[in-house]
């Protein structure tokens, strides 16, 4: 298998990031890595690689740590406000489709008209099915006028908050 | 482990609890750690890049991502690589995302007018690495800066450019070998 370590890299590598390599590295260390190809790629690449973070550290121009902090704050500040109102508007979806559910199934089970109505409907009397509509509005007019609105008006508001988003 | 770690431990895991926007970082700790980090994480994002703009951006989102992220870290070193792995990823996605608008593999003028105006080193010899960086791919310039200008240890490159730690050794051989080449023998 192909050689792809040495034992004495580490050692280059700590001469040339405290500026010791080549001349103050030592004879030795020297003369190994002339003829060590790992050695020498280390301290070529290193050398190279360590000045140019050098040069790019000593003229980098960046905010301070205050500003990022600052600006980090006001943005999670903004963040968690907008999370925030996205949960709310799931829940109350749901809650909506909850409770239009449940009112039909109270409905359903209370009134019996609508069971009559269900039964009618099976033999299809048009005149009936009409007689028993105007029946329903007498008996349960504010029931049903506060149904249209819950289907009409309820959507209508929620469109009108999730425009906003 | 990166060079220059010098850091108190400043775990504060109950703080992890409070509100959202609450940092598990305080204000001073994270001061300390950005004039600690920031410069040589911004040096890898202009390396990695190869844009100076992108760099600065991405420099303010990684500090921000590593706040947000609520982490407890156990040293400086922990905190160190979290940020070189969020940054890291970071330049990948806006790679990802703007292959149209910024070449793949940046021709480094930027960086080379950068580095020419810079009084270190000699401007010959930057402009070979400027060169040589540019000819290799983004992960093999990220594995070649962690580890000979951060001084990062194979576990801590493998970590952060999501390599495993096995194959580490062979990759930075063979990628070392290539810039060496690259770099034209000049050094000895
Ligand atoms: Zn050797």
């Amino acid at each position: 298998m192909k050689r792809v370590e040495c034992e004495f890299e580490a050692e280059v590598l700590d001469a040339v990031f405290q500026g010791r390599w080549p001349e103050q590295a030592g004879e030795p260390l020297r003369a190994h890595a002339a003829q060590c190809e790992i050695c020498r790629d280390v301290a070529a690449v290193a050398g190279a690689i360590s000045e140019s973070r050098e040069a790019l550290v000593a003229e980098a121009a960046l905010p301070d740590a205050s500003r990022v902090w600052r600006r980090s704050q006001l943005r999670a500040r903004q963040e968690a406000v907008q999370a925030a109102g996205r949960p709310i508007t799931a829940a109350q979806v749901i809650a909506f489709a909850c409770a239009m559910g449940l009112l039909g199934a109270v409905f359903g089970a209370t009134s019996t008209w609508f069971q009559g109505a269900l039964g009618r409907m099976a033999s299809f009397e048009a005149g009936a099915m009409l007689a028993s509509a105007s029946k329903l509005l007498m008996e349960h007019g504010a029931f049903v006028l506060s149904l249209v609105a819950a289907v009409f008006l309820v959507p209508a508001v929620f469109y009108v908050a999730l425009g906003r988003e | 482990m990166f060079r220059d770690t010098t850091f108190s431990d400043l775990n504060r895991s109950d703080a992890a609890d409070e509100a959202r926007t609450e940092f598990v970082v305080d204000e001073d700790a994270f001061r300390g750690f950005y004039e600690r980090t920031s410069r040589g994480l911004w040096a890898y994002l202009v390396r990695i890049t190869g844009d100076r703009e992108l760099a600065d951006d991405l420099l303010q989102e990684t500090y921000y991502r590593f706040l947000r992220a609520a982490a407890t870290h156990e040293s400086e070193a922990h905190r160190r690589n979290s940020v070189y792995l969020i940054a890291g990823n970071l330049a990948r996605d806006a790679r990802r995302r703007s292959l149209a608008r910024i070449p793949a593999i940046p021709a480094g003028e930027e960086i080379e007018q950068v580095s020419s105006a810079s009084p270190a080193g000699s401007p010959e010899g930057r402009a070979d690495l400027n060169r040589a960086m540019s000819a290799l791919q983004p992960r093999e310039r990220a594995m070649l800066w962690l580890a000979y200008a951060e001084g990062a240890s194979h576990e801590e490159i493998a970590g952060a450019l999501g390599i495993r730690r096995g194959s580490l050794k062979t990759l930075l051989y063979r990628t070392r070998r290539k810039m060496a080449a690259l770099l034209g023998g000049r050094r000895p």
